[in-house]
């Protein structure tokens, strides 16, 4: 029989983040990783001057 | 009195001298635009704190560097002091709880202090498709600004991101990000800029802890001290300006002898901010003063409004 432990949010890091572990007897069996935000930044920048995209790009 | 002695020991054991204390207390005076006799009485907010108001901070689409300007670049002592003259209630970058355990930090201080407590929100927060583009614990973005952010007795935006929606919401805006005021129709107080300079933070909340009330504000919601002029009305490098001294190229002789950057894309005359009188980093410098043109960072979608950002308008 196995455990489901959330950790959401990730606390004292940059950005949002949910990590899920199954736990099955002591061991871990199964975890997952997920950004829990979506901006775009490379869909934004198509098509813009190339200059401005370090500027942008620092912003992620 | 005690606490006063107890404060200046504490700040003394981190090596800050009572005068570099009396130096900040000057700067943020001189920011908030109010006479210097104000500056003993800005002393004793951090000294002799008479309350210590609750602060809860939301982090939405953003990139953390509002917090990382507060925390990191103002004096290397802010904790000990707008740490110590808040009672910061929730802060996912700096909180020791996670997960569960932090979703209920918030929900605690949200009940515990309904109606009383500063919110302040950092990030964008997304809209289309029922706001799904941002998530914490399972609740959008929008569904956790609605809930807290309406129980709070004042709301403040710092950044473009809170602001106006920031770089997520630069065309074509896949998420459909709004700033606060817009996402919640609600009325806030928005220290904007890219990041903001985290002394108008800073100032704002002083004012308040000072005199009771929030400064003045401009019809965007934005203090009046920090963002009443241009930044083009404050430029060291105005002169050059109105001699027709301009750069034409980064590297030249023109850029050497530090001639204006009209011509390079600034766009310090459509801007509003005090980045060339209160500057970054202990007032060490900011964009011009390093030879880069201004990118209007603190002025409505300036990520579509003032780019290409090196070409003028």
């Amino acid at each position: 029989m196995s455990k489901k432990i959330t950790i959401d949010p990730i606390t004292r890091i940059e950005g949002h983040l949910r990590i899920e572990v199954e736990v099955a007897g002591n061991k871990v069996a199964n975890a997952w990783s997920s950004g829990q935000m979506f901006r775009g930044i490379e869909v934004i920048l198509r098509g813009r001057d190339p200059r401005d995209a370090p500027l942008f790009a620092q912003r992620t | 009195m005690k606490e006063e002695k107890d404060f200046y020991e504490r700040l003394s054991e981190k090596g800050i001298s009572r005068r570099d204390f009396m130096k900040y207390c000057g700067m943020l005076t001189a920011t908030m635009g109010l006479s210097a006799s104000f500056i003993p009485k800005v002393a004793e907010v951090y000294a002799a704190p008479r309350q210590r108001p609750p602060v809860v901070w939301l982090q939405f689409g953003e990139c953390t560097g509002c917090s990382e300007a507060l925390l990191r670049t103002m004096y290397p002592w802010v904790d000990e002091l707008v740490l110590e003259i808040i009672s910061l209630e929730y802060h996912e970058t700096v909180m020791a709880a996670a997960g569960y355990q932090a979703e209920d930090d918030l929900k605690a201080a949200v009940k515990k202090y309904q109606g009383k407590f500063i919110c302040i929100v950092e990030g964008a927060i997304s809209t289309k498709d029922n706001g799904i583009y941002g998530q914490i614990a399972g609740k959008t973005f929008l569904e956790i600004a609605n809930d807290v952010c309406r129980k709070a007795g004042a709301v403040i935006s710092v950044g473009a991101c809170a602001s106006y929606g920031g770089i997520q919401a630069a065309a074509p805006n896949p998420g459909g990000y709004k700033g606060v005021s817009d996402a919640l129709g609600i009325k806030t107080v928005n220290i904007p800029g890219c990041p903001y300079n985290p002394v108008n933070l800073v100032g704002t909340l002083v004012n308040y802890l000072l005199l009771g009330k929030l400064p003045d504000l401009d019809d965007q919601g934005r203090p009046l001290f920090a963002y009443g002029t241009t930044v083009h009305d404050q430029c060291p490098r105005r002169g050059h300006f109105e001699n027709d001294e301009f750069i034409k190229e980064f590297g030249s002789k023109e850029a050497e002898m530090g001639y204006c950057l009209y011509e390079m894309g600034c766009k310090g005359p459509d801007t509003y901010n005090n980045c060339p009188t209160v500057k970054y980093n202990e007032g060490t410098s900011f964009p011009m003063q390093a030879g880069h043109p201004c990118i209007g960072c603190s002025q409505p979608n300036f990520w579509d409004q003032m780019t290409p950002f090196f070409e003028s308008q």
